[in-house]
């Protein structure tokens, strides 16, 4: 446990009542403490605070020993200095202390690990972006530190949903959604100022060194990524157009799915499987080719026989067009096959 | 305009019962406490919050996949008092022993009984940061929820595999946007951080073992022509005519009426659309209110503050049918700019509403970052 450092001495004079902070709590050492508290409760007497601040820390107070001990509700804040107050009953002496919480690190060790998709040219309809970073981050702060530049290095300022921020439980994935009202056609917004991306038009997006990670601390380097606007991609994804190259029997080589076009990463992770008629087939997934190929690698060799690999409907391509289902669908000229079950087989043998 | 609302079972054994909880008469509401179990409540994340009966927070925890009800035990019924504090945000941080800057403040809601303001917040931005719930009386006095020990039940919304079963943490998380209590019903709407999902959820309250409640897939139409899955961003009851309505604003932007009658399996619901507040804009909040036998909607902005909304004749408005005439169909709204800096709004009686300030951070206009603070609450007189 942290012993914190004492920084400055009493300021008004009770040369026999001291503070000291151990094991995640004040005691006022040096003092006697009656067994029972005060008619008014132990704050008025003994009180902690954030440097700065009037209300006192929540916490509990006992006494052990004739020693009065308070013990906050929270840990003690990194890089955070706390004001100890002792006010003596029927003194007007008081003991007054500093504390400084544990040491912040102020090394910086968190950077961008990488951003899906990886591929050079993104549709114009793209929907998401999904930024990983090698540790955890502090909410709050990505519409500051992320930016969109066009061409000529210029910002562009209404690209993303503003709002909420859509980080998985870690702080360490962060979901960017390009305004859905610019790529929905039809809309007031898509019609005054068109997709988020043009296409043929060159792009970079932007990551600040400055966003500090989830100790407070800046990234170790700035991110740059430069990719290019493409055709839109309005029809559904069809796993009848997938490319399986099938293992051989006995082997864990692995099933290899090659898509007819760049696949959204995180869901790739999820919403594919294999089966065989013994069940649901455990192993790994690995994802190459600018997400356009899935490869299952099978825990113990593979049997020979009738398989299937089972695609979760709600999966989506780049542009959040799901399996029969484009991501806005033209009911004047419906031409996609219409989906209802919420998933479909693609089978295969296993030989 | 057209609408589509196809609604879907997300969970066939609840579903009758969840759909005709959906439009029955509220429950007991003496008794909603009573359901609650003591303890700790387990809430990793403190996010979009609604009152239900008796003094019953809903809590929507994000980062724990789940809706917490908490006992407040704030029954008592007072007159309506302003409340004003400034600094909510250093207020809170020195309770639980930290600097402003680490204290997010992620809603607000009035409890309709006591009338004292509840704010949800989170000590610390990163992973390892504590959800807080703190009641805030009109004499400023901010006082956390003891959540180690407080009537409470849970029902979780996770219904998705983790990408990874191995890794330590399902990466998949639904952010809850809004939330609120109609006919003893919970109705949540969020946003998925990785598939791009509407779903709308109503649970039967109080929750049941079987528990996460009807999945309902919204859907909107452009130019009668582009139908796409539409993500509710924020709504609220609404009667119009006699008639239930959800008001609800899409992460799109349109601003839509949705028959509540309507949400049954399988139904295909025409709504309208009564207004567009524009590009690169997000609704946050939305308070209806009557004044001088009128009625108007205040809608709270990510970009231009707070719009009026002039909702006497929502029910016979000529829908917004064309991206070309959004300045001449609908119903009309009036920015209100006296109000800047708006981050939240709910109601806190019939004549006066909350709102929650907060100077924008330091960066560029476009996108501010995370707010220099401080956070205010102040009463204002609905306008």
């Amino acid at each position: 446990m942290v012993l914190l450092t004492l920084l400055r001495g009493t300021t008004v004079s009770n040369q026999s009542a001291s503070i000291q902070f151990e094991n995640n709590a004040f005691k006022v050492v040096g003092w006697p403490a009656p067994a029972i508290a005060p008619s008014g409760g132990w704050s008025p007497i003994f009180g902690v605070y954030v440097e700065g601040a009037s209300d006192a820390l929540l916490g509990n107070y006992t006494v052990e020993n004739r020693t009065l001990i308070f013990r906050p509700q929270f840990p003690l804040a990194a890089g955070v200095r706390y004001r100890a107050v002792f006010r003596q009953p029927g003194s007007r002496a008081a003991v007054d202390q500093m504390f400084n919480g544990p040491p912040r690190n102020v090394t910086p060790t968190t950077r961008v690990d990488r951003v899906y998709p990886t591929a050079d040219v993104l549709p114009s309809n793209q929907l998401r972006l999904y930024v990983y970073f090698s540790a955890p981050m502090s909410r709050g702060g990505a519409a500051q530190r992320i930016h969109l530049l066009d061409k000529d290095g210029r910002e562009l300022t209404a690209e993303f949903l503003p709002g909420e921020e859509l980080w998985d439980p870690n702080v360490q994935r962060l979901t960017l959604t390009f305004d859905p009202g610019r790529i929905k056609r039809g809309l007031a917004s898509n019609q005054r100022m068109g997709p988020p991306l043009a296409e043929g038009q060159q792009y970079t997006l932007a990551i600040d060194r400055e966003w500090p990670d989830a100790h407070g601390v800046p990234l170790v380097e700035s991110y740059r990524r430069t990719f290019r606007g493409g055709a839109a991609v309005r029809n559904p994804p069809d796993p009848k157009r997938w490319k399986l190259t099938t293992p051989r029997t006995g082997t864990t080589d692995p099933l290899i799915v090659d898509f007819d076009r760049p696949m959204n990463y995180p869901l790739l992770q999820r919403m594919l499987q294999v089966s065989a008629s013994r069940g649901r087939i455990e192993g790994t997934v690995s994802v190459d080719r600018q997400e356009s190929q899935w490869r299952f690698t099978p825990k113990t060799p593979w049997a020979a026989g009738a398989h299937r690999l089972i695609v979760d409907t709600t999966l989506e391509d780049l542009a959040g067009n799901k399996i029969g289902q484009p991501f806005d669908i033209d009911v004047f000229d419906r031409v996609t096959e219409h989906i209802t079950t919420t998933t479909v087989d693609v089978p295969f043998t296993v030989r | 305009m057209q609408y589509r609302i196809v609604v879907r079972a997300a969970l066939g054994l609840c579903l009758a019962t969840a759909l005709t909880a959906l439009v029955s008469p509220i429950r007991d509401a003496v008794s909603a406490a009573a359901t609650l179990t003591p303890g700790k409540a387990e809430l990793k994340s403190a996010g979009a919050l609604a009152f239900g009966p008796d003094g019953v927070l809903f809590v929507g925890d994000s980062i724990g996949g789940a809706v917490v009800a908490l006992d407040t035990g704030d029954r008592r019924s007072v007159r309506t008092a302003a409340i004003n504090v400034d600094g909510i945000d250093q207020k809170i941080a020195a309770l639980v022993g930290i600097t402003p800057d680490q204290i997010m403040v992620n809603d607000v809601a009035v409890n309709p009984i006591s009338k004292n303001v509840y704010v949800s917040a989170s000590r610390g931005r990163g992973p390892d940061a504590t959800a807080l719930v703190v009641r805030v009386e009109p004499t400023g006095k901010v006082t956390p929820l003891a959540l180690d020990n407080i009537g409470h039940a849970s029902v979780s919304l996770a219904d998705a595999p983790a990408s990874d079963p191995s890794a330590r943490q399902n990466p998949r998380t639904t952010t809850i946007t809004d939330m609120a209590f109609v006919n003893g019903n919970v109705l949540v709407a969020g946003m998925s951080n990785e598939e791009w999902s509407s779903a709308l959820r109503s649970i039967p309250f109080p929750f049941s073992a079987a528990g996460k409640g009807t999945q309902l897939q919204i859907w909107h139409a452009s130019h009668g022509r582009y139908e796409t899955q539409a993500p509710v961003r924020t709504f609220v009851p609404y009667t119009l005519g006699g008639q239930e309505y959800v008001l609800a604003a899409y992460t799109c932007t349109p601003l839509v009426k949705i028959p509540m009658r309507d949400l049954k399996p399988g139904a295909q619901v025409k709504g309208v659309t009564i207004a567009d507040l524009g590009a690169g804009n997000q609704p946050l909040d939305m308070v209806p209110y009557k004044k001088n036998g009128h009625d108007y909607i205040l809608i709270a902005n990510t970009s231009f503050g707070v719009v009026k909304l002039h909702a006497d004749t929502l029910g016979t408005d000529k829908p917004i049918d064309s991206p070309t005439v959004v300045n001449v169909a609908g119903a009309p709204y009036d920015k209100l700019t006296s109000l800047t800096n708006v981050q939240h709004l709910a109601a806190l009686d019939d004549s006066n509403a909350l709102v929650v300030t907060a100077a924008p951070g330091s960066g560029p206009r476009y996108a501010p970052g995370p707010s220099n603070g401080p956070v205010n609450l102040k009463t204002i007189a609905l306008p």
